[in-house]
């Protein structure tokens, strides 16, 4: 049989919904399913609507439904919202107050959730009897959600971890006398991969791409990044500094990277926009650095909390005047991962900027990664600091063949580094000459044919279909379940998934896109910016486009319908 | 022995004949000199503006940065390599206006680097508009009916801050003034210099005459240690300009006060795959 169920639990913040989903989410994966957990809330801390949701599958799962099986409301507000979205046959649990004003147009089934977990010791324990009876209903065995406490408990008294268990005990037990239409029998098998997000990949990957200095400032949704860097930088020689401003924070982390130490922040686009003028201190001083832009909707503030990719022609352009960078955009935790490191060595090695394009959704949602996240076993170094032959005659920017200069680390050596963010000559002095500086931009472009070597064709699904959706970063998943929808209702359609964005892989594109009849771009933003890069770089012109900018992540479910109407 | 000839430059200078600065730079080179601090040593860590062109006046390591970002700069490349002796060359403009915050965070921070502020109560590099240190009066072409509002104290500012060294020098007191860059450095923290530079071509009001009839040696019996004197002389009460250390109290700085760099800047370690083994599957 199939499984492939979707559980939201909604509330207000500071509820603890996402305790729910976490233990949810942690009992399903300890069983050998798939699963995501999706966090949808407001820029607030206490009141308001937020919920998770829960996709539970035994096949992989990479992006939302719209479809929902049980909804698990710890207000009444929960119930109202999201009742349309419930598939007939589904079941709402919710608590005993609120249920008299209750339309009952579902299944439902009161528990008090709060007066439950007063029996087990404390009404805190509110989110462990929600989570049991949910599992209760889903057909957990209760042992592996013991098990699940026991290993989220061990570190509290044990006092604590008792009630807890008491509280899923009374859980399971509120369940007894209701069904749940799609509830499966669990063969427990070893779990799959490991549950991460987007965040903490990024954090992995800064570390595996030896980061040993960051600097920040608080930005949702970037801020998950740091505090990764943060729980894990104990034991590794990594200093991580709030700074005053994110201005601070870029012109930081230049000054480590020249000083010698690969260094990144993250920010999301407000922030990224203060970082611009930087952004070029590092391009025209060739500086490595990598900067993460965690993306939400904008303009200026936007919605804080929520999603979108609609930095792309920003991030690709930002600052004055033209140098080349890296850009980068992963749709699953493990590309965050592997980009991130990528991204380290890449910039280190071409003395460029690498920026790296997450968002809200990716950032903070939890998904099941198969691949293992391994750190290298070497990390090269780029520098020069004792193999000069001269090192007297030391010029940082000595014109090379390939554009990239020996980089020398100022107080490492007898060489004497000067750089300088005005228009500069080989030995990093302030020049006005024209014919250095067109030797100077000569020099800094003369990389990119080598860069261009670097960047990792974009993959496709189902090559050879007449049609194919093209998605970029975090849209990955949800094209990849839409292509397979599409081809169930026997549309011949392919996907294309591009990641490695800039400099922008404009032969490989081509090729792909020449031999299909149509495309059509997959993008939360307005204007469809991949696919007007695509056509900018390539002469390709899309088809159309499916687009969301609502700030809520895209389902495939919405890909599909868009695609079917624009088919017809 | 070093003599102030092993930090020439050959890079032309073109700094107005005259300019306060070429006496701020000879007293640079005579206190690197003095201490014995060999051009490898060294970082200058400058911004943007006549003043920040310093480091590519004398041989040292050097970042020419953005206006007003030397002190991140700064901070980064410190916390990076905490053995380099770290400058900061800046202009008031550079400094206290567009650099602002920096400057209040990095006096926070304690970041062991020695800022040299020369302040010369203009915008040079742009060409004579009104900086943070302006008189309240006086008259620039932007400023016709003259500066409307009060000039910025950056010594009461830093003394408030907690800043552990903060001294005024001039650059018409070579000897002084190489003398403070000396004790300047050898503080172990946040140390500013801040250091009146006439701008013969910009400011008609503050000439070195102007200064010469103002600047006082701070008295002996001043004490470096006492907050509330420093402040008071900072502060001012007449038209002396008090010249010398105003405070000079250490505590540790921020690179002391992280564990992690007590045996080795991060730029000597080693990657170590086996430490991140455990992180990454845990
Ligand atoms: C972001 C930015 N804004 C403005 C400028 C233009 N600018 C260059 S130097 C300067 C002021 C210089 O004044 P100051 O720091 O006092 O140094 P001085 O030239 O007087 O030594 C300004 C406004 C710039 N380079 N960058
Ligand atoms: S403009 Fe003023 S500060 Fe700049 S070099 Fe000339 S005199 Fe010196």
């Amino acid at each position: 049989m199939t499984v492939d169920i979707s559980v939201l639990i909604g509330g207000e913040a500071g509820q603890g919904i996402q305790t729910i989903g976490l233990l949810m989410a942690r009992t399903c994966h300890r069983a050998g399913l798939y699963v995501m957990v999706i966090n949808d809330f407001e820029s607030r801390i206490r009141g308001g609507h937020s919920f998770i949701q829960l996709r539970i599958s035994d096949r992989p799962v990479h992006g939302p439904t719209r479809k929902l099986h049980m909804v698990v409301a710890l207000d009444e507000r929960t119930y109202g919202l999201h009742q349309p979205e419930l598939t007939e046959g589904g079941l709402v649990l919710i608590s005993k107050d609120h249920a008299d004003t209750m339309a009952q147009h579902h299944r439902y089934k009161m528990v008090d959730f709060g007066g439950v977990a007063k029996k087990a010791g404390s009404s805190i324990l509110a989110n462990t009897v929600a989570a049991g009876t949910s599992l209760a209903l889903l057909g957990a065995p209760f042992d592996l959600f013991e098990n699940i406490l026991k290993s989220t408990f061990n570190q509290v008294e044990e006092k604590r971890l008792a009630q807890n268990i008491q509280a899923a005990q009374y859980g399971y037990t509120a369940a007894e006398d209701e069904t749940f239409k799609w509830s499966w029998p669990w063969a427990v098998t070893s779990p799959k991969g490991r549950l991460v997000d987007g965040a903490q990949a990024v954090a992995f990957g800064a570390l595996a791409g030896d980061c040993r200095f960051s600097a920040f400032y608080p930005m949702s949704p970037a801020t998950g990044i740091i505090q990764h860097l943060v729980d894990m930088a104990q034991t590794v020689p990594l200093v991580i500094e709030q700074a005053e401003d994110e201005i601070a924070a870029v012109n930081m982390v230049i000054g480590a990277a020249f000083a010698g130490v690969r260094a990144m922040t993250a920010t999301s686009g407000g922030g990224f926009s203060l970082m611009s003028e930087g952004l070029g201190l590092a391009a025209i001083t060739e500086t490595p650095i990598v900067i993460v832009n965690a993306q939400r909707p904008g303009p200026a503030t936007g919605l804080p909390t929520r999603t979108a990719q609609a930095d792309l022609q920003f991030v690709i352009h930002a600052s004055q005047d033209e140098f080349p960078r890296f850009v980068f955009a992963p749709g699953t935790p493990f590309e965050a991962f592997s980009v991130t490191a990528r991204a380290f060595e890449l910039s280190e090695r071409f003395q460029v900027p690498a920026i790296i394009l997450m968002d809200q959704y990716l950032n903070d949602s939890l998904f099941v990664a198969e691949e293992s996240f391994e750190a290298p076993e070497t990390v090269t170094s780029y520098t020069a600091a004792d193999d000069l032959e001269n090192p007297v005659g030391y010029r940082r920017y000595a014109f090379t063949d390939s554009g990239i200069s020996p980089r020398a680390l100022p107080c490492k050596g007898p060489a004497l580094v000067k750089v300088c963010s005005d228009e500069h000559d080989e030995e990093g002095h302030i020049t006005e000459d024209a014919d250095t500086r067109d030797a100077m931009v000569a020099k800094r472009f003369a990389k990119v044919a080598a860069m261009r070597k670097e960047i990792r064709p974009p993959e496709v699904i189902h090559a050879g279909s007449d049609i194919l959706l093209v998605s970029w970063g975090s849209m990955r998943g949800a094209m990849e379940e839409a292509v397979n929808q599409l081809r169930a209702d026997d549309i011949n359609c392919g996907g294309v998934h591009v990641v490695d964005l800039w400099p922008f892989p404009d032969t490989a594109l081509s090729e792909i896109l020449e031999k299909v009849t149509q495309f059509f771009v997959v993008e939360q933003n307005q204007s469809a910016q991949l696919g007007q890069l695509i056509r900018q770089q390539t002469g390709c012109q899309y088809t159309d486009a499916v687009l969301k900018y609502n700030g809520r992540p895209m389902s495939a479910g919405e890909i599909t319908d868009a695609i079917k109407t624009k088919l017809r | 022995m070093l003599s102030t000839n092993d930090y020439h430059s050959d890079y032309p200078n073109h700094w107005c004949p005259g300019c306060g600065n070429f006496g701020i730079l000879d007293a640079m080179k005579s206190a690197l000199a003095g201490l014995g601090l060999s051009p490898e040593k060294i970082l200058i860590v400058s911004g943007i503006g006549q003043a920040a062109k310093t480091p590519h006046f004398l041989q040292c390591n050097c970042f020419h940065s953005l206006h007003g970002r030397a002190l991140p700069i700064a901070t980064g490349a410190k916390i990076a390599n905490h053995h380099m002796t770290v400058l900061v060359s800046t202009g008031d403009g550079d400094c206290y206006g567009e650099g602002g915050n920096h400057f209040m965070h990095a006096i926070r921070r304690n970041i062991d680097v020695t800022v040299l502020a020369h302040n010369n109560g203009v915008y040079g590099l742009t060409k004579g508009q009104a900086s943070p240190t302006s008189m309240e009066g006086m008259q620039t072409k932007m400023q016709p009916g003259g500066v409307i509002v009060g000039a910025f104290n950056p010594l009461a500012v830093a003394l408030s801050l907690g800043a552990g060294f903060v001294a005024r020098g001039f650059s018409g007191e070579g000897d002084q003034l190489s003398n403070l860059i000396q004790a300047g450095i050898r503080h172990r923290g946040f140390a500013l210099i801040d250091i009146l530079q006439p701008c013969v071509s910009f400011n008609r009001v503050n000439t070195h005459k102007w200064y010469k009839d103002r600047v006082v040696p701070i008295e002996e019996n001043h004490n470096e240690t006492d907050l509330i004197a420093a402040l008071r002389l900072a502060l001012g009460t007449d038209d002396r300009i008090p010249t010398g250390i105003y405070h000079r109290m250490e505590s540790p700085s921020y690179t002391d006060r992280i564990d992690k760099l007590k045996d080795k800047p991060l730029t000597d370690h080693r990657y170590r795959p086996e430490l991140l083994k455990a992180l990454l599957n845990d």
